[in-house]
């Protein structure tokens, strides 16, 4: 066994994980619920980078910020449609995951039918895709750019959550809706605010992932819905650093049970400890032990 | 009984499709009553795996019939859902979705490895479950009047039990757990047991639709599933046993009517689902929902907030 | 909202667009070829109605939509062809495009819907095998013949006597290749990665061990990956440790590109080795250099060699701007099998299209001569070929030194 690679490998797919998990666990921090429209977010990013790349023949350096913009459009205009409406007549929590389902299905199809079902990818001599030499083990420009983006992503957001006016009021929103209408922080403001970053990193995670893999179709999405969640979930619902070594710990049992040998049960392990987690720690392994929240 | 034949298919719902939207309907009423119960459950999936597998493995391999499969598959899944209820229920709101989906992905890989699993360590070769390939050639021996008096059964079952002392206790559980508990319920109790009844109704489904789509595969039983049958629950409404069987036979009938839209079918799918739940939070099944929804056409403006509606609020 | 609904109807403007101008693009085209598709020597059938409804059946919406979409291409490209050409005389074929979905129900829903609203007098698909296996006995039942043109399971044909299809499965692809393989490149162990939790890659998986047992090829590891996976890193860094000559895959297109660029990512320069589901241009235009040395068995030769091959790769590229991989072939040259059907039976009943489907023999398509054998499975020759410099080229001696040879 290669142990070095292996390593490597892990630290890699743990940045991806914890890429896309990042604002899927922002939106529950605020919200309280599942975007299961998340990763239809995720692709559209994808493809807004790509639109930008192909057809206007954009460098990747500066498709990537408007790839990140777009995805945080799309989050807003997820929130006007899908859950701004409910919000407003208090429905039941419930009643937002079935609506972030349908415009998951709609947003899908839609992407379906303007690029087709057909694979699309990046340019090949836009990616710099060979790997670095004279190292130990072997890894890419991508993946580290891509490591790289997901430290400074989760410092970004963690600074703007916990050291900021607007960061505050999301945290005031986040414990009570209606304390912080009281304390007068425009709630809506900040719903918009919260579905806008998820959405940008989004898109900043459907374009490195895009870069990444290099093969972009409408159903790229559903690939990582469930992994998402279950990092989340393991990270503790709602953290941001949750979301973070919830990645790096899935990534790493993925590839550790793929390394001693099994991986006909990899995703078996994943959702066993998913399990014993939940059952002796559901806050997850960074959640904070309220009851309040969930 | 041919006429409404002619109607259904008019509309683009042949008796297969007819068939389908009884399965889900089943499906549905499977989730409804954990949700009735407060728990948001979803190892729906899982448990209609089971139902399926061992339904189809007890008609195929043993040759019984089909209604010793069907039970045999309901008591499989209520026999697993026993020991698995009592840590899990524990959990709360997203907390028990997610284990609950956990189970569901166990559950599908446990029997697309089966056969390995088993034979490593009988040390015969066991071909039971024939992971990836699933199991083919299976006769379609469901008919449509078997799902009809299922559901009539099942539907008439929920009646009588929203009526018992144990009905009761369900929905004080769901307004409050705790408060049940100081009123004498016992709340483990009684989840555990609806928890096994909404296994068992899976369980069901699973057998059922074995039987109608002639192969089972690990794949069918996957989180798309999950999401399909929550979609059934949540559209139809929870707050009546009617509202979930409503959800199912519309979200099943709605991309077979409309497969004239070709290519857009799915998207008008998405937007109907996203209108529906946005104008009718409660679903469709939910009289106080329809009666805001007249007011707000004709253009009053809505009474002020009207209390939670039933069903709980998880998530 | 409004941005939504401004790029969907430009969206629709476009495909419209499209869909209007692709007839005459075909048509223009259609005269002046010398090869021609169809068996022109059998007398002009004069029996049929004026239109005849065939049922076609692909899952359009969801994962499975990457292959349905390029199959219902090619089947509307013959369709096209057949009936401007005047094949079945002044009669032409009507095709009803049904999505059969990822699901077992919903084959059934579009299979039952064609043979019961549409009244089709014969149907092609559905794409997956496991669709087929819920949907097909529906045909059997009403005497409806079915011809898969992408269905590879084992037993698909067992079904019944309406059941058939042009699709070559693994089982008849596979064995050779890894046989010219070995002989050529003197492979003595390999590692081999398959996904674990699909008919397809599973059987395909079944299908290579035996025959790297057949010749006495040693496997150093097993590894499987999950449907929808997009890193194999870890796998593959097992894989590589074991210093096999070649890694064997079992996997489409779409788990097969990532696969190649990160075996490629990891310093295996050795051949890489796969199926049916390597026989796709996405893997030279998705993989580029790393695609070098792969070395793919399959169905139908990319590389262009048969007259009517070309002529199909030619009339798709044109209709589309897209180039056709081996699904499209095959659904094209079962769009023909059936007119042929049609044509020779003189009958649009469906057990005279069945009897004279069962009776095509040596029938040249762009898969090659073509026939049925007695269990309406297809019989014609499998092809090895090798990936060089992005060409897909028939393996040998030569083109496997132009791949390896600097080593």
């Amino acid at each position: 066994m290669d142990i070095t690679q292996q390593i490597v490998n892990a630290i890699w797919l743990g940045s991806v994980y914890s890429l896309f998990a990042l604002g899927y666990a922002l939106v529950f921090s605020v919200l309280g619920l599942l975007n299961l429209a998340h990763s239809a977010n995720f692709m559209w990013g994808a493809y807004i980078g790509l639109f930008f790349v192909l057809q206007m023949g954009f460098p990747v350096l500066l498709a990537a910020p408007l790839a990140i913009i777009g995805g945080g459009v799309i989050g807003i205009l997820l929130d006007r449609v899908a859950f701004a409406p409910l919000r407003r007549r208090n429905a039941p929590r419930i009643a937002q995951l079935i609506s972030s389902i349908g415009a998951a299905t709609f947003m899908v199809a839609l992407a379906q039918i303007a690029f087709s079902a057909q694979p699309q990818n990046f340019p090949l001599d836009q990616i710099p895709n060979q790997t670095i030499e004279g190292l130990p083990f072997r890894i890419t420009p991508v993946q580290v750019i891509i490591f790289a983006a997901a430290l400074l992503l989760m410092a970004f957001l963690h600074i703007l959550v916990m050291r900021t006016k607007q960061g505050q009021a999301m945290r005031t929103v986040a414990f009570d809706e209606r304390i912080a209408a009281l304390l007068g922080v425009p709630v809506d403001a900040i719903f918009r605010l919260t579905f806008f970053l998820a959405g940008a990193m989004a898109g900043a995670a459907g374009m490195l992932y895009g870069l990444a893999y290099n093969s972009i179709t409408p159903f790229m999405g559903s690939a990582v819905a469930l992994k998402g969640l279950t990092v989340i979930v393991l990270g503790g619902l709602g953290s941001i650093e949750g979301a973070v070594l919830g990645g790096f710990v899935v990534a790493g049992l993925e590839v550790f049970s793929i390394a001693l040998g099994g991986s006909d049960f990899r995703d078996a392990i994943i959702f066993l400890l998913l399990f014993i987690v939940l059952v002796v720690r559901p806050q997850g392994l960074l959640g904070e032990a309220s009851t309040e929240r969930a | 009984m041919e006429l409404i034949w002619d109607v259904l298919r008019g509309i683009g719902i042949s008796e297969s499709v007819f068939q389908f939207m009884l399965v889900n309907a089943i499906l549905g009423l499977s989730i409804y009553v954990t949700l009735y119960t407060g728990m948001f459950s979803l190892a729906n999936a899982g448990f209609m795996a089971i139902g399926a597998y061992v339904g189809v493995i007890c008609t195929q391999t043993l040759g019984w019939p089909l209604w010793a499969g069907l039970i045999a598959g309901m008591v499989a899944a209520g026999v697993i859902a026993l020991p698995l209820g009592i840590p899990v229920l524990r959990l709360k709101d997203i907390y028990l979705a997610i284990a609950t989906i956990g189970f569901g992905e166990i559950v599908r890989i446990v029997i697309l490895n089966f056969d390995q699993i088993a034979t490593d360590i009988t040390g015969d070769r066991v071909r039971l479950t024939r992971g990836a390939l699933g199991i083919k050639g299976i006769p379609k021996v469901t008919e449509t009047w078997h799902l009809v008096l299922f559901l009539v059964l099942a539907g008439y079952f929920l009646v009588r039990l929203h009526r018992s002392r144990f009905g009761r206790a369900m929905a004080a559980i769901r307004q409050d757990e705790n408060v049940a508990a100081t009123m004498g319920i016992n709340p483990v109790y009684h989840k555990t047991a609806v928890f096994v009844l909404s296994a068992m109704l899976a369980g069901a489904a699973g057998a059922f639709s074995g039987h109608l789509t002639r192969i089972i595969l690990p794949t069918d039983f996957g989180f798309d599933r999950v999401v399909d049958i929550l979609a059934f629950a949540v559209l139809g409404g929870t707050s009546t046993w009617v509202g979930p069987i409503v959800g199912a036979l519309i979200l099943t009938a709605l991309p077979e009517m409309m497969r004239f839209l070709k290519q857009y079918n799915q998207i008008f799918n998405g937007l109907i689902l996203l209108t529906v739940i946005i104008y009718l939070p409660g679903g469709v099944v939910d009289p106080a929902g329809w009666r805001k929804l007249w007011r707000r056409l004709r253009g009053k403006k809505p009474p002020a907030p009207a209390p939670a509606l039933p069903g709980g609020e998880p998530s | 909202m409004n941005a939504f609904v401004r790029r969907f109807l430009s969206v629709v403007i476009v495909f419209s667009l499209v869909a209007v101008s692709l007839p005459a693009i075909v048509l223009a085209q259609g005269g002046d070829e010398e090869v021609r598709m169809g068996d022109w020597e059998s007398p002009t059938p004069e029996n049929l109605p004026d239109e005849i409804p065939i049922g076609v059946l692909f899952g359009l919406s969801g994962g499975v939509a990457v292959y349905g979409e390029v199959q219902q291409r090619a089947v509307q490209l013959a369709v096209d062809e057949i009936n401007e050409s005047g094949y079945l005389g002044d009669s032409v074929l009507v095709p009803f495009f049904e999505d059969s979905g990822g699901s077992g129900e919903q084959a059934i829903a579009a299979m039952t819907k064609v043979i019961e609203e549409d009244e089709v007098v014969a149907v092609i698909g559905p794409t997956l095998s496991s669709s087929a296996f819920s949907a097909d006995p529906i045909a059997q039942e009403n005497g409806i013949p079915v011809l898969g043109v992408s269905n590879t399971a084992n037993g698909i044909t067992d079904m019944g006597e309406f059941v058939f299809r042009d699709s070559l499965p693994e089982a008849a692809v596979i064995p050779g290749t890894i046989a010219q393989a070995a002989e050529i490149l003197g492979l003595e162990r390999v590692g081999v990665l398959y996904g674990n939790d699909d008919d397809f890659t599973y059987s395909g998986y079944e299908v290579f061990v035996e025959a790297l047992e057949d010749n006495e090829i040693e496997i150093t590891t097993e590894e499987t990956f999950a449907r929808g996976d997009v890193d194999f890193n870890a796998q593959l860094t097992n894989i590589i440790a074991t210093e096999p000559d070649a890694i064997v895959v079992s996997a489409l297109a779409q788990e097969g590109v990532p696969i190649i660029v990160q075996a490629r990512q990891l310093g295996f320069t050795g051949p890489i080795i796969g199926g049916n589901g390597f026989n796709s241009p996405a893997i030279v235009a998705q993989a580029g250099d790393a695609a070098n040395g792969v070395i793919v068995g399959a169905a139908w030769n990319i590389a262009n060699q048969n007259p009517l091959s070309a002529a199909f790769i030619e009339a798709f590229e044109e209709a589309y701007d897209a180039q056709p991989d081996q699904f499209a072939a095959q659904a094209y040259t079962g769009t023909w099998l059936i007119a042929t059907a049609i044509r020779r039976a003189d009958s649009a009943d469906p057990a005279d299209i069945r009897d004279a489907l069962a009776e095509i023999e040596d029938f040249p398509t762009p898969l090659g001569s073509f026939s049925f054998d007695e269990d309406r499975n297809p019989v014609h020759e499998p092809v090895a070929q090798i990936i060089v410099d992005g060409v897909y080229e028939i393996l040998s001696e030569e083109t496997a030194a132009a791949a390896y040879g600097e080593e």
